[in-house]
């Protein structure tokens, strides 16, 4: 008990010393977006008629007539008070946007690396047991076609043989029917509200939605995963300790499952921590070819009409995300190994 | 504030989810039911805020009534909006004076707003007030049309308007009937603002408060919009009849996707596919494909003339005669358009007043370089081609044919892709030399294109041309009673655009429509997008 406390504060401290970094994220992304050769009020003044006068109202609205300094400060005089600032792309506060879609992508992304995980470890334990053997291959062919076909080629892929070839999925828009009404919004994540509604017919609508796109995403993050998996794996088998558990007649499992793969498994969370930030924040065609309202498609299109309140917005969540699930990374790298402490 | 602002959103949220959740919506047919899916998305639910899409204007229209509305006509047997037919919508009928300068409007006596009040005369005056007052869009639109201040509207009685205009304009009429000049319900709105706002403009971006023959049943940005149908609303026609009784506009980003949905028959309806998958659809033959020439727009190849060596006259003929328009016509669009190349002027005279007009121009290598070699440029020179990233799968083939062929006398053309808000910055800033650009006119008469794309100094003149003579043309031409003597003067700009040559008119995209076999009734918009309204399912 006494050493979860002191993991919580040690979590605590390391979480407070990570707070300049994410200052200068703000501060950076900020002046960055200003560099940027494009000017959010001639885009968004492009009514058939919008002159001058228009391109003015715009960039009071968004205080862009005011010098730059001013204009940082009044920025993180608003961040500090929970105000991200306004997107004219959608014409809501960014952070309603963001607490609208982040659910969404994040509930894409968790399924998809609950999926990832639950195949590639298998997968590259399977390949460890028997390096070089035809599993070992079949593994490797099946890694790199994950990584080499891009997410929206293999998402389209999807989409025509499912949806369009044989009609199982559904239409790939969006989290759920459009037909389907929604349940009370408690956490955000469909299939949880669907379940806390006790709404089984909308949590199949919803996880019907769900499950293709997050196919997607799981085969493009497979490849890395089992790979690390097979090679810690490897070491770890051939390692004293196995060898020890074999002589003495333990079982199976235990060997493989208790010893090695408990020893094997702290690169397989490291990567599996670098893995779903990246998915998060680069999910952004599966996003698109699925039309799922998440936070990155969402901040791809604030970046080409140069709506700075969001990006900066999204820079900010995603850094925030990192920090976070970094954090959770060391913290469970102290659960599966004792000896490491954070 | 942090914590109000959550309470606040979550209350909201949770109170529409409990309204979804407590009152099912009625299992509705899918026949009485409109799916349109569109890779662009709805942001305000008022088309006149600074930004708003043109998928929020068409959400507008089935909201919001007008005064009058356009009629339509038969176009090479497609049908399109008709700028000459103007009908009456919240007005039954219209006079206009004898000497044109007093427009009467005597309204509806039984149309009701969605709340169920009147609409009168008042009402009316406050809306449009407001889109000539308010920093809103209509301002600038409106002003096309002679319709600048508030003392030009008039409340005669409750069931009677007047408009008083300066000097009789032709497009004073036509303007009421574009997407800004809303009629809303002005007691609800007043209720609503705020003494900084006292147009509402914050309140109506996320509600609305029109006549219109839908009713917004859940608005989310950047996702879908759905509404029902007003079942009060009387000011249908028989060939705008609001058949359906459920309305969902989806955002679909990837063209694929939609292509798929209608295929499939999930969607109904989408008019931004792109052009190879129209084709093969087409050539499926299970859906209907309505390709109208989208007659209120062109795609230009523009030079800046201030900007050397555009600013050679004989340059920007070389350029003229040195793009291979058929190859390019094929590679960006299919040859899914107009194209307005390749016409012959017998006496060297323009055969039409209208604008947009097919030019005298075909690829002739010889005869660009005879005009490089009197531009004192026999050797050529070098300079930048920018088309934006939203244009990209026509631009991207357009540009590497354009700097194949221009290679071949001597022009080097570095292909620049510039992201869309970076490219209309500096088209805004006039630094862009050699570009591709289109445009589009809600009300496309000759004087109107040649006033908003061909004079001052403004982001849409994209050429930045200064022309004396044209200007003052233009300007005669847009108050000319007289049909012949306007022709004449229309005839006279298309000369002088084609003597100046400031930019190049290649085509007039499609738009293509594709839609379920059973839906009928589609007519092309002004706006470029479905009426909802148009549409029936046979």
């Amino acid at each position: 008990m006494r050493s979860l406390g002191a993991t919580i504060a040690r979590a605590a401290k390391r979480f407070m010393s990570s707070l300049p970094a994410l200052f200068g994220v703000l501060v950076f992304t900020f002046l960055l977006m200003r560099v940027l050769p494009g000017d959010p009020a001639v885009f968004f003044a492009s009514g058939p008629n919008a002159g001058k006068e228009e391109i003015e109202v715009i960039r009071r609205q968004m205080g862009l007539d005011k010098p730059v300094p001013e204009q940082l400060l009044l920025y993180l005089y608003d961040v500090g008070r929970g105000n991200l600032g306004k997107s004219l792309m959608t014409g809501q506060a960014v952070t309603t946007d963001l607490r609208e879609r982040l659910p969404a992508s994040l509930e894409l992304t968790l399924t998809a690396l609950l999926i990832a995980l639950v195949s590639a470890i298998p997968l590259g334990v399977l390949a460890a047991l028997k390096p070089g053997s035809l599993i070992d291959h079949g593994v490797r062919l099946f890694c790199a076609l994950g990584v080499c076909v891009p997410t929206f080629v293999s998402g389209l892929l999807l989409i025509y043989v499912f949806y369009y070839l044989l009609g199982l999925a559904p239409d790939p828009t969006g989290r759920v029917d459009v037909f389907t009404s929604l349940p009370p919004a408690r956490t955000g994540f469909l299939t949880i509200d669907f379940l806390l509604a006790g709404d089984f017919d909308g949590w199949w609508a919803a996880f019907r939605q769900l499950i293709l796109p997050a196919m997607t995403m799981a085969l493009f993050v497979i490849a890395p995963l089992a790979r690390i998996t097979r090679a810690s794996m490897l070491v770890s088998l051939g390692s004293d300790f196995i060898r020890t558990a074999r002589s003495v007649g333990l079982s199976w499992w235990r060997v493989v499952v208790t010893y090695a793969l408990r020893n094997a498994i702290l690169p397989v969370i490291t990567i599996a921590g670098i893995v779903f930030s990246t998915m998060l924040g680069a999910n952004v065609l599966v996003e698109k070819v699925y039309s799922w309202p998440g936070v990155a498609s969402y901040a791809l299109d604030a970046l080409l009409s140069s709506d700075y309140a969001p990006v900066q917005g999204f820079v900010l969540l995603m850094a925030s995300i990192f920090v976070v699930v970094n954090l959770l990374v060391d913290v469970l790298y102290g659960i599966a190994d004792p000896r490491v402490s954070i | 504030m942090r914590v109000r602002y959550s309470g606040l959103t979550f209350g909201a949220v949770a109170a529409v989810a409990l309204l979804l959740a407590t009152q099912p919506v009625r299992a509705q047919s899918r026949a009485e039911t409109l799916r349109y899916v569109t890779g662009a998305s709805v942001n305000t639910l008022d088309p006149n805020v600074p930004g708003t899409t043109r998928e929020a204007f068409a959400v507008s229209l089935s909201t919001y009534d007008r005064l009058v509305s356009f009629g339509r006509k038969q176009l090479n047997g497609k049908w399109v909006f008709d700028l000459d037919t103007i009908t009456g919508e919240l007005a039954e009928s219209y006079d206009v004076s004898a000497d044109g300068l007093k427009i009467t409007f005597h309204l509806r006596k039984d149309a009701r707003f969605q709340d169920g009040t009147p609409v009168t005369a008042e009402d009316v005056k406050w809306s449009l007030d407001r889109a000539v007052t308010a920093p809103v869009l209509g301002k600038a639109q409106l002003l096309t049309g002679s319709l600048t201040g508030a003392d030009q509207f008039k409340v005669i009685d409750p069931s009677t308007f007047e408009v008083t205009l300066p000097k009789p304009d032709k497009l004073a009429l036509p303007n009421l009937a574009t997407v800004y000049p809303i009629i809303i319900n002005s007691k609800v709105a007043r209720a609503n603002a705020t003494a900084d706002d006292p147009w509402a403009i914050a309140w109506l971006k996320e509600h609305t408060a029109g006549s219109g023959a839908y009713m917004i049943e859940s608005f989310k940005p950047g996702e879908q919009v759905i509404m029902k149908r007003n079942e009060a609303w009387n000011r249908g026609t028989p060939d705008k009849s609001a058949f359906f009784k459920r309305v969902i506009v989806q955002t679909v980003p990837e063209p694929a996707t939609r292509a798929n949905l209608v295929e499939r028959g999930d969607a109904d309806i989408t008019v931004d596919l792109q052009a190879s998958d129209v084709q093969a659809l087409e050539n499926k033959g299970a859906l209907k494909v309505i390709s109208t020439p989208q007659y209120n727009s062109v795609t230009f190849i523009s030079m800046n003339n201030t900007i050397p060596p555009f600013d050679n006259i004989n340059v920007r003929r070389a350029i003229a005669y040195a793009l291979p328009y058929d190859d390019m016509f094929k590679a960006a669009l299919f040859a899914r358009g107009t194209p307005l190349f390749g016409a012959t002027w017998t006496d060297g005279k323009p055969t039409t007043s209208a604008f947009p007009f097919p030019q005298p121009i075909k690829l002739d290598l010889d005869k660009a370089r005879e005009y490089l070699k009197a531009a004192g440029m026999p050797d050529g020179f070098s300079t930048t081609f920018s088309f934006n990233v939203g244009q990209a799968s026509t631009a991207e083939p357009m540009a590497a044919l354009v700097k194949e062929s221009l290679g071949k006398i001597g022009i080097k053309v570095d292909i620049q892709k510039l992201p869309d808000a970076q490219m209309s910055t500096q088209i805004n800033e006039k630094k862009l030399p050699f570009f591709t650009e289109g445009i589009v006119a809600w009300l496309p008469s000759t004087d109107y294109f040649y006033r908003n794309f061909y004079t001052g100094n403004q982001r849409w003149n994209y050429s930045s041309i200064n022309n004396a003579e044209l200007n003052a043309l233009a300007q005669e031409a847009r108050f000319e009673p007289d049909k012949a003597k306007y022709d004449e003067e229309g005839k006279k700009l298309n000369a002088i655009h084609v003597a100046e040559m400031p930019q190049i008119a290649l085509w007039q995209p499609s738009q293509d429509a594709v839609m379920a076999a059973s839906l009928d009734g589609y007519t092309y918009q002004f706006h470029r997008q479905v009426d909802y309204r148009d549409l029936r399912r046979k």
